[in-house]
C-alpha cells in the first residue's frame, strides 16, 4: 500500500491519459503498471513523472510497462536513431545477421509488428527485415 | 407437561442458535467472494530468466557502458550511462516483464 501512496501522482496520470487495458497492481512491494498508450508523448510523460518521484529509478519498486499502441500493417514509420543507421536484420534478435540498413530519419513501411521489441519493415529500396521498435515512430 | 414445554423451549433455542451461526457463516463466505471481485487482480506475469536474458541483450546492445544480469526474474543494471539516455533504457528494460529492476548504474 505504501508503494501506491508514493506513486499516487504516477497512478493518477496513467488513469487520466487514455491508456487502454490499464492495470495497476502491487505484488511483494513492487508496483506494476501495464497498459497501452495512445502515443509516445503519453508514455514519455509517465516516465518523466516516474523519474521525478524516484530520481534515476533507484528504488526498484516499480515496473512501468506502458507500450505505445502497435503500428498497423502498412503504416509509414520514421527511423529515430540518435544519428546512426538502423540495422535491418534477417530475424527478430540482435544475434541475427543484418540484411541492410535504414538511414537516420528515413521513412520505412511497417509490414507487421512481430512482438513488443521487433517489427518486420520494408524500405523504399526494397530491403525487408526486422528492426528494433524503439527506433521506429509513426510518421 | 411442564417438562415437555421446557424441552421444546430448549429445542427452539438450540435451533435458533444453530440458524444464527449458519447465517453468520454464509455472510462470511459472501463477503469473501465480494472482496475478491473488487480487487480482481491476476498475478503479475514475470518472464523466464531465459527470455529475460535473451531480450536484455537486444535492449542493451546500443548502450556500450551498460551490463545487465538476470537472476530469479530480477534484472540488475551496472556500468554507466548518460542521464538523458537513462529513461529510454529503463523503459526498454521494464518492458521485458521482469519481477523488478535494480539500477546500479552510475549516472553521468
Amino acid at each position: 500500500m505504501a508503494v501506491q501512496e508514493k506513486y499516487t501522482e504516477l497512478i493518477n496520470a496513467a488513469k487520466g491519459s487514455g491508456i487502454s487495458n490499464l492495470q495497476v497492481r502491487e505484488q511483494n512491494n513492487v508496483l506494476y503498471i501495464d497498459g497501452e498508450a495512445p502515443n509516445g508523448k503519453v508514455k514519455d510523460n509517465l516516465w518523466a513523472i516516474y523519474n521525478k518521484l524516484d530520481p534515476n529509478f533507484r528504488s526498484a519498486d516499480v515496473v512501468l510497462d506502458v507500450k505505445v499502441a502497435a503500428m498497423a500493417s502498412g503504416t509509414k514509420a520514421k527511423v529515430t536513431t540518435e544519428s546512426s543507421n538502423l540495422n535491418i536484420r534477417k530475424g527478430p534478435g540482435t544475434d541475427q545477421p543484418t540484411v541492410g540498413k535504414a538511414a537516420h530519419n528515413e521513412i520505412v513501411t511497417i509490414v507487421n509488428q512481430t512482438n513488443e521489441q521487433w517489427s518486420l519493415i520494408k524500405t523504399d529500396k526494397g530491403v525487408e527485415g526486422y528492426a528494433y521498435n524503439e527506433y521506429l515512430v509513426k510518421s | 407437561m411442564k417438562r415437555l414445554t421446557f424441552k421444546s423451549f430448549l429445542f427452539v433455542c438450540v435451533f435458533a442458535a444453530g440458524m444464527t451461526s449458519c447465517k453468520n457463516k454464509t455472510t462470511v463466505k459472501t463477503s469473501d467472494v465480494d472482496s475478491s471481485k473488487v480487487t480482481n487482480t491476476a498475478p503479475v506475469e514475470v518472464s523466464s530468466d531465459e527470455a529475460l536474458t535473451r531480450n536484455v541483450l537486444d535492449a542493451t546492445k546500443d548502450y556500450p557502458g551498460v551490463q545487465a544480469t538476470v537472476t530469479n526474474g530480477e534484472i540488475t543494471l551496472a556500468g554507466n550511462i548518460d542521464k538523458d539516455r537513462l529513461p529510454k533504457l529503463m523503459a526498454a528494460i521494464q518492458g521485458l516483464n521482469p519481477k523488478k529492476v535494480n539500477n546500479l548504474l552510475e549516472v553521468k
